[in-house]
């Protein structure tokens, strides 16, 4: 433990001990809030110039250099000083309140995400069923929000949101319940190091699939892009958002896609295991931006699907092929075939 | 240090809202302010709204919401039984299994409810 | 009443929180505020149990109860059309009188209770060692019948709501 500055002469000491302890830079510096937002800004230049090539186009070109990479701070600084419109008879606190309430709960798992054997916040026993609890908050504020709008498209939309996540919810669920079986803990840090000599995509091949397929629908993304259909509702749950308020939206949506990306990362894909001729985090984060890459790709790529037939299919199909997952893992560690790999 | 992890979850919740809190705060105060009745009516691309916009809710879907709060419960319970799976005898796991297999036919029989549309 | 023992600051939060939260869900204007302010007193039960040790059984709480049940209330809340609401008919057949009457009498009993049999418990709670990997076998190996009964309650609930909820035509 630090000792507590007595003089004016220790201030400086303490200040530094603080500074350079190990909580501190994980909060702040990595994995927190710093590397949090440049990761983000970064993620909403790539996904611009990505589906920009797929779509044969160049994409943000000018702001700051070849290539555009401080266009997120350009939209950031435009988006901040534009009015925030607040619709007829729409209720104002909610209205506000709630992207900041979204925004809040995107980053917040985060502090359970380890990017290293040793940088992750705080190592909690219970980290998975965390961010599973703290994601299922998701869909009622966006009904809260869209209800908050006063307006048939953002109701509509965020209705359709709200089932579509809340349907593909326990997919995801069952599928991580496959990794949790086969790692024996619901703590990230140990589910990683489980995977040391063998990454969770190759027993539990089926569930990754579903968890893919599951999170893509989390994060509302073509071609589950129903909930804001572009020519159907508009921009869907979050229309009457302008200025501020639909960039703290963005903010938020893209820290849920990083945040998958990473649960990702840390369940099936081994985490920060790797050759050493990389730092551990280094590894992590390549693997998350590799899954990012994946989950943006279809963006450009795929048509729509019907709503109404995903939340069939993610009721239907995932669910069961996320539960024959389970059976195949409980045969699997049963006559213990994964034990040459440590499982 | 080795701090409580809740503890730490909690500095990162109060760091997050002290520094996402200005996001919206801080542009609602330097942001032009005009609320002019025609502009802030709801977006309908041009035409005016009529009707009241919080009328309609889809009730097609409510069996799902259903079925996901009793799905939601078994999850969690499937969870505390996947961490020790390994080290419980068999007949334990037999023993979950088989309250998975008894929750499979009400599951069947609402979504076949679920599906047919006229009852909603 | 032991006084010399500050009050444990977690202990504190949490109870304002929780009790401001359960008030403001009762007393709130709009139903919506109400549902909002529900969600947030099940979040402080979370973080009661939280301090009591059992990190899973708040998470449990928090994505069933905040994350499907305040949908649920939600959703009812959105179903009752606006001039129903908005009839107020608070203060005429004397209900604030009884809830304070009530409160009233609950405080008093609590605080006998307290009274007569503080001086006999323990100073320190006794440590809850139940770590969350001890849950699976205690789960199925110990309770094996109240399992079963919880697969056909939670069925039995799910195809009730159902039946209910379904419109014959």
């Amino acid at each position: 433990m630090v000792n507590l500055p007595t003089t004016p002469a220790d201030i400086l000491p303490f200040i530094i001990a603080v500074v350079t302890s190990h909580t501190f830079i994980t909060l702040v510096i990595f994995p927190g809030f710093i590397h949090l937002t440049i990761v983000v800004m970064f993620l909403t230049w790539y996904e611009r110039k990505l589906l920009a090539r797929i779509q044969l186009r160049i994409g943000p070109l000018y702001a700051g250099g070849p290539g555009g990479i401080l266009q997120p701070i350009a939209d950031g600084v435009k988006l901040i000083f534009k009015e925030v419109m607040i619709p007829y008879k729409a209720d104002k606190p909610l209205f506000l309140g709630i992207p900041l309430a979204l925004v809040f709960l995107g980053a917040l798992p985060f502090a359970v995400i380890p990017f290293g054997q040793h940088w992750v916040i705080a190592n909690l026993d219970v980290g998975l069923v965390f961010v599973f609890a703290v994601a299922s908050l998701f869909p009622s504020m966006i009904l809260i929000f869209a209800w908050a709008s006063n307006s048939k498209y953002p109701f509509l939309g965020g209705l359709r949101s709200l089932f579509q996540q809340v349907a593909y919810e326990i997919p995801m669920w069952i599928s991580a319940l496959s990794v949790v079986m086969l790692a024996g803990s619901l703590n990230l840090v140990q589910i990683v190091n489980a995977q040391q000599k063998i990454w969770f995509i190759v027993p539990a091949f089926l569930s990754f699939i579903v968890f893919f397929i599951a999170s893509m629908a989390e994060l509302e993304r073509l071609p589950f892009d129903l909930p804001s259909a572009e020519p159907e509702l508009v921009a869907g749950w979050f229309t009457e958002s302008s200025g501020a308020v639909f960039m703290v939206i963005f903010l938020a949506l893209y820290m849920k896609l990083y945040l998958m990306s990473s649960l990702i990362t840390v369940l099936f894909l081994g985490g920060w295991w790797g050759p050493a001729f990389l730092p551990q985090p280094v590894w992590f984060i390549l693997k998350a931006l590799v899954v990012a890459t994946i989950i943006i790709i279809p963006r450009g790529v795929y048509a729509r699907l019907r709503v109404d037939l995903l939340i069939k299919v993610g009721w239907t199909r995932l669910l069961i092929i996320a539960l024959a997952n389970v059976f195949i893992t409980v045969v699997l560690l049963s006559t213990g075939v994964l034990s040459a790999w440590g499982l | 240090m080795t701090l409580n992890p809740w503890l730490l979850i909690v500095i990162w919740g109060i760091i997050l809202i002290i520094l996402t809190g200005p996001m919206i705060t801080l542009p609602i105060f330097w942001s032009r302010r005009k609320p002019d009745p025609f502009r802030d009516m709801p977006f309908e691309s041009g035409q005016v709204p009529q009707g009241e916009a919080r009328k309609r809710i889809v009730m097609q879907y409510y069996p799902y919401l259903l079925m996901f709060v009793v799905f939601d419960v078994v999850g969690m319970f499937l969870f505390a039984w996947g961490i020790s799976f390994r080290g419980i005898p068999a007949a334990d796991s037999f023993l979950v299994l088989l309250f998975l297999v008894l929750l499979g036919a009400p599951l069947g029989y609402a979504l076949k409810m679920a599906l047919q549309r006229e009852n909603w | 009443m032991d006084l010399s023992v500050p009050p444990d600051i977690t202990f504190v939060v949490l109870t304002t929180v929780t009790l401001l939260a359960a008030v403001m869900a009762l007393q709130a204007k709009e139903l919506i505020y109400g549902a909002i302010s529900l969600a947030i007193s099940f979040i402080g039960i979370a973080g009661f149990f939280v301090s009591l040790d059992a990190p899973y059984l708040a998470m449990l709480q928090i994505a069933v109860y905040v994350g499907a049940v305040v949908i649920l209330i939600l959703f009812t809340i959105m179903l009752v059309r606006r001039e129903e609401a908005d009839k107020d008919e608070a203060g005429e057949t004397g209900e604030s009188a009884a809830g304070l009457w009530l409160a009233g009498l609950l405080a008093v009993s609590i605080a006998g209770i307290a009274a007569l049999a503080g001086p006999n418990l323990p100073a320190t709670p006794p440590p809850a060692n139940l770590p969350v990997s001890e849950l699976g076998p205690v789960l199925a190996g110990a309770y094996p019948v109240p399992l079963i009964i919880l697969a056909l309650l939670l069925s039995g609930a799910l195809l009730g709501a159902l039946v209910l909820a379904k419109v014959d035509r």
